[in-house]
């Protein structure tokens, strides 16, 4: 009985060591006395990779780091993949780093509803100017309160540009489509010569979506309406947005696309137009930085890049694409005092003027007004950077529906693709959406 | 000390370390998780207690319906396809030659790989303009056969299945051949002596002795295909339009996607209830052979 | 001995198709070994190939050699690092889960006592739990005692899940391990530590073999504890340098792939070094059973 209870108790004794061991481990000097009067700053983004957007990012955080001796920055790099994931978990467990990306739209909204995120405002009225320097509805899915801004966008995600093949449209006699009708013609030419006319990539169902439907659904309703709908005050099962999916589904059963469309992702899509494939693609700018890594100068030369067709009767203004603040840095309501000045200061140091500069010249788009020198960047580049500086920017869908909302019109898209029923699409979208605005 | 008393001594420190970890890490989580299945939570901010309206909200929900009904497909191939050929595929390399180690050690490695290189290969597969498939079925002058075999909503799930039961058999495999070594020498001489040789020995010692590892076996794929995730995450996301969700998938959206933290962790729950219920049916089949 | 022998034995009737019929079954055999040995060396052959060249020609073999994948890669991911500790954090959780597993194995399976069923249901639902769901619960747990960020966090969790599988197939590997060998070492004089250590251990061999290999895999691959539960640069795992290349646009797959190749060595190795174990336990196994 005896024995038992010995070992009963070296059991204890040890686990409790492991127990010891484990927490001993963690807190490596916090709470280090203020000796030193260090500032300790966490930052977490997801600009892990090796693309150039995520390095002239990652630049500007390690210059912060080195002009400011007394800030001990913890930076995180998290890859894309997980980010979400990574921040969903931390915010349940209210645990939050001072400094963090989030993306403008349903995440943005999501955390400020839950009270996690503080208004950046007293950058704003420190640096009037720079403020002022942002590019229209840079700020609309940052501005929660009237006057508060809650994130500066350090990037410009232009969603729809419509990407053409020059030789294709020479070899074939097609002239680049400027309305829907020219664009139905080009779809039956490239057709009966056994050319794809759409390359799409709608694996990941926010493309078909974030791409396409954005400009041509705001084509055919108009800016207002969309930014009713979401608020409730229209309803996306009325018949003109009845009338827009209508036009998604135009393309769909003229085989505008390839087979299989729902089944290849992004990149492959890419790939099938820059191989000449396809004639033409509607994608974003990130198009731009994945061809510059990935494709040959000959098959860079012949693309060409311009706006959506306008469409004959609609309401909508023509020459738009979608587009929006692409994401920004946030500050944690957790983060006071000496940290919080601090933490002010490093969003200044990436989202400010030299740090959009900075982003700008990594060829990937930002929502600050300046002018490029035409010898940092990729000529491509420069020319949907010219084409959507003059355009007007429309929203995004994603950007403004809840998160469950955005879910049901990237799937219905889908559904739309496999023959599914326009009216269905617009019920759930238009319920998913109601159920957000109801709270 | 009596040696009962040394034999429950025994028993409680051989139990012990192995209950403490598993309770704490395993156990606790997975309660406090159901636990949030009562909540509407958005998995940030304020919880809001809703009692079982999640579960109801679940039921009448189509897609669940349909990401277990994928589920089902997934646990159905894997006892038909994984089992019987990962036990024939051990039988069948027991003996320790040149041969058999080679192919051995080939059975497993889809399971070495990384999910994204099985999944990029088998999109190269059923890629609809010139994957390996489509181009195969051409030349056989099959054309009518030849579909986008991922997003096509009638056959995409099947078409999934193929490449997870492909890749998951080596471990079987490998439990297989351990159990089979397992058999002494004295019960195959026994065995030959009775005259059981070839298929009377496979039904009358072989599977009779293994027939426990077998029913694990059965846990695991009955388990393992109710979880299934990676391989459907890489290969089509769960879509075309959810046509190929699946209930961890479903969870998943909805947990750290849409922002329903609360819903999600009602269907974690309900992938616990209804594996449990088909192992306990699995035990009830399985018990009534034996 | 072994069910294949005697089915030629038997076949001796009709030794005149017995060998062609064999060698038909070696070249099924064969051939699909080459099915399940093709992805590993396309994940080879893209692994040293441009992104053009991956993309441009998918089955061909690279126009150039590009090494430099592979030791961008390893710089760019931080890889050594990270292969230390993944490394590190996947042996010891291996550890844990065999010793753990093995113990509570043998105390159910060989002795009966009131709980018996109840501790074997409670380690069944183990095998049930979808880990995601676990993340969150785990994280404000882990939080709260002041864990999170360090190898435990990592190496408790992941031993938690697996220590399921490891009992459930040791348990059926023991059931079928006479129980005449372990009377015999208790009246030598062997205590029940005694007798697990000298006598079932070492005839356990084969599913200790077995439950590394299963469990090496699912550690040294785990993505979301990993992700989750660690902050430091320095206690990084290699799941996450491998993510490190894809935006969420466009991956670039030259170094992807050149990352993962790095990744999938020592599991090939773990695999072929565990799997002779497997079969020398068949001999120690046979001589003293």
């Amino acid at each position: 009985m005896k024995k038992r209870f010995t070992w009963v108790v070296t059991l204890i004794a040890l686990i409790s060591l492991l127990a010891a061991a484990c927490s001993s481990g963690s807190d490596t000097g916090s709470n280090e006395g203020g000796s030193t009067e260090k500032v300790k700053l966490t930052i977490w983004h997801n600009f892990a990779g090796d693309d150039l957007r995520a390095k002239a990012v990652r630049g500007l955080i390690d210059e912060y780091k080195k002009n400011n001796p007394n800030v001990e920055l913890d930076a995180q790099a998290i890859p894309v993949d997980g980010y979400r994931q990574r921040l969903s978990t931390v915010a349940a467990g209210n645990e939050m780093p001072d400094v963090f990306f989030v993306y403008a739209g349903s995440q943005s909204q999501e955390f400020y509803d839950a009270g996690l995120l503080q208004p950046i405002t007293p950058l704003a009225e420190e640096y009037p100017d720079w403020k002022a320097n942002f590019m229209d509805g840079a700020f609309d899915r940052f501005e929660f309160e009237e006057g508060q801004i809650y994130s500066a966008p350090v990037g410009l995600s232009a969603t729809s540009f419509l990407y053409y093949n020059k030789d294709l449209f020479e070899r074939y006699n097609v002239t680049v489509p400027t309305t829907w009708t020219e664009l139905m013609t080009a779809v039956k030419t490239f057709n009966d010569n056994g050319i794809t006319p759409i390359a799409l990539g709608n694996k990941a169902p926010w493309v078909a979506q974030s791409t396409i439907l954005g400009s041509l659904a705001d084509r055919v309703t108009g800016t207002e309406w969309f930014l009713k709908a979401v608020k409730g005050e229209a309803s996306f099962t009325d018949q003109v947005f009845i009338d827009a999916l209508a036009k998604f589904k135009e393309l769909v059963d003229n085989k505008a696309f390839q087979e299989g469309a729902n089944s290849i992702d992004n990149t492959q899509a890419e790939q099938y137009f820059i191989q000449g494939n396809a004639a033409m693609m509607i994608s974003g700018a990130w198009t731009l930085t994945n061809l510059a890594a990935s494709a040959t100068d000959e098959q860079m030369a012949p693309i060409e890049v311009t706006t959506m067709p306008a469409i004959e009767g609609g309401a909508g203004a023509p020459g738009t694409i979608s587009g929006g603040a692409g994401g920004g840095f946030a500050l944690s309501k957790n983060t006071e005092g000496a940290v919080k000045e601090a933490a002010l200061d490093l969003i200044y140091a990436i989202s400010g003027p030299d740090g959009q500069k900075a982003i700008a010249e990594s060829n990937s788009m930002v929502m600050y007004k300046m002018d490029l020198e035409n010898a940092n960047v990729s000529p491509l580049y420069l020319k949907a950077f010219n084409v959507a500086k003059e355009a007007g920017i429309t929203p995004v869908y994603d950007a403004y529906l809840s998160a469950e909302a955005g879910e049901a019109i990237n799937n219905g898209l889908q559904e739309i693709m496999m023959g599914g029923k326009l009216e269905d699409v617009a019920k759930k979208l238009q319920d998913a959406q109601a159920r957000s605005t109801q709270q | 000390m009596p040696s009962s008393l040394r034999a429950r001594s025994f028993v409680t420190l051989a139990l012990l370390p192995a209950l403490l970890i598993f309770l704490t890490f395993g156990i606790v989580p997975i309660i406090w998780s159901a636990y949030y299945g009562f909540f509407d939570w958005s998995g940030l901010g304020a919880l809001k207690f809703v009692g079982l309206d999640n579960y109801e909200m679940m039921l009448q929900d189509p897609i669940f319906w349909r990401a277990l009904k994928n589920n089902l497909i997934l646990v159905a191939s894997a006892i038909i396809g994984q089992v019987p050929i990962a036990l024939l595929l051990a039988l069948l390399l027991l003996k320790n030659s040149m041969f058999n180690r080679i192919i051995r050690s080939a059975v497993f490695m889809p399971m070495v790989l990384s999910t994204v290189v099985v999944g990029l290969i088998w999109g190269y597969i059923y890629q609809p303009q010139f994957g390996l498939l489509n181009t195969m079925l051409d030349m056989l002058g099959l054309d009518s056969w030849v579909r986008a075999w991922l997003s096509d909503p009638k056959v995409n799930m099947y078409a999934v299945s193929i490449p997870i039961n492909w890749a998951n058999i080596g471990p079987y495999l490998v439990i297989f051949i351990a159990a089979l070594q397992n058999i002494s020498s004295e019960v195959n001489d026994a065995a030959k002596i009775d005259g059981a040789v070839g298929f009377r020995k496979l039904f009358y010692v072989t599977l009779p002795i293994i027939w426990d590892t077998i029913i694990v076996t059965i846990i695991l794929c009955i388990s393992g295909s109710l979880k299934a995730f990676d391989h459907v995450i890489v290969m089509t996301g769960g879509g075309p339009a959810q046509s190929t969700e699946l209930l961890a998938t479903y969870m998943y959206n909805n947990s750290f996607t849409v922002y329903r933290y609360g819903y999600g962790s009602a269907v974690s729950t309900m992938i616990i209830l209804i594996s449990a219920l088909l192992i306990g049916l699995n035990y009830f089949i399985t018990k009534r052979r034996s | 001995m072994l069910p294949m022998t005697n089915a030629s034995a038997a076949g001796s009737r009709s030794a005149t198709w017995r060998k062609p019929f064999r060698l038909l079954l070696k070249l099924a055999l064969f051939l699909y070994a080459i099915v399940t040995l093709y992805p590993l060396f396309w994940l080879v052959i893209s692994a040293f190939k441009s992104n053009q060249d991956f993309f441009n020609h998918p089955f061909g073999l690279p126009l150039e050699w590009q090494i430099e994948n592979v030791t961008r890669a390893w710089e760019l991911g931080d890889m050594g690092r990270a292969m230390f500790n993944s490394t590190l954090v996947t042996i010891s959780s291996v550890v844990l889960t065999i010793v753990l597993g093995t113990l509570a194995a043998y105390a159910i399976s060989r002795f009966q006592f009131k709980l018996s069923g109840a501790v074997k249901g409670l380690f069944l639902l183990g095998m049930l739990i979808p880990i995601h769901s676990t993340l969150v619960p785990l994280f404000i747990f882990m939080n709260k005692i002041n864990m999170l960020d360090t190898y435990w966090s990592l190496i408790l969790p992941y031993t938690a899940f697996e220590l399921s599988i490891a009992i459930f197939l040791c348990i059926a590997y023991m059931a079928s391990i006479p129980k005449e060998v372990e009377e015999a070492a208790l009246i030598d004089g062997n205590g029940w530590w005694g007798v697990f250590g000298r006598i079932i251990l070492p005839l356990c061999l084969p599913v200790i073999a077995t439950v590394t290999i299963i469990a090496f895999l699912r550690f040294w691959n785990d993505f979301s504890f990993a992700l989750v539960f660690i902050n430091s640069q320095a206690l990084k795992t290699l799941p996450l340098s491998l993510s490190l290349f894809s935006d969420g646009y466009g991956t670039d797959y030259a170094l992807t792939m050149g990352a993962m190749l790095i990744a999938v060595i020592p599991t090939i190795v773990i695999y072929l070094i565990f799997q002779e174990q497997i079969m020398k336990g068949m001999v120690a196994g046979s001589v003293k059973g």
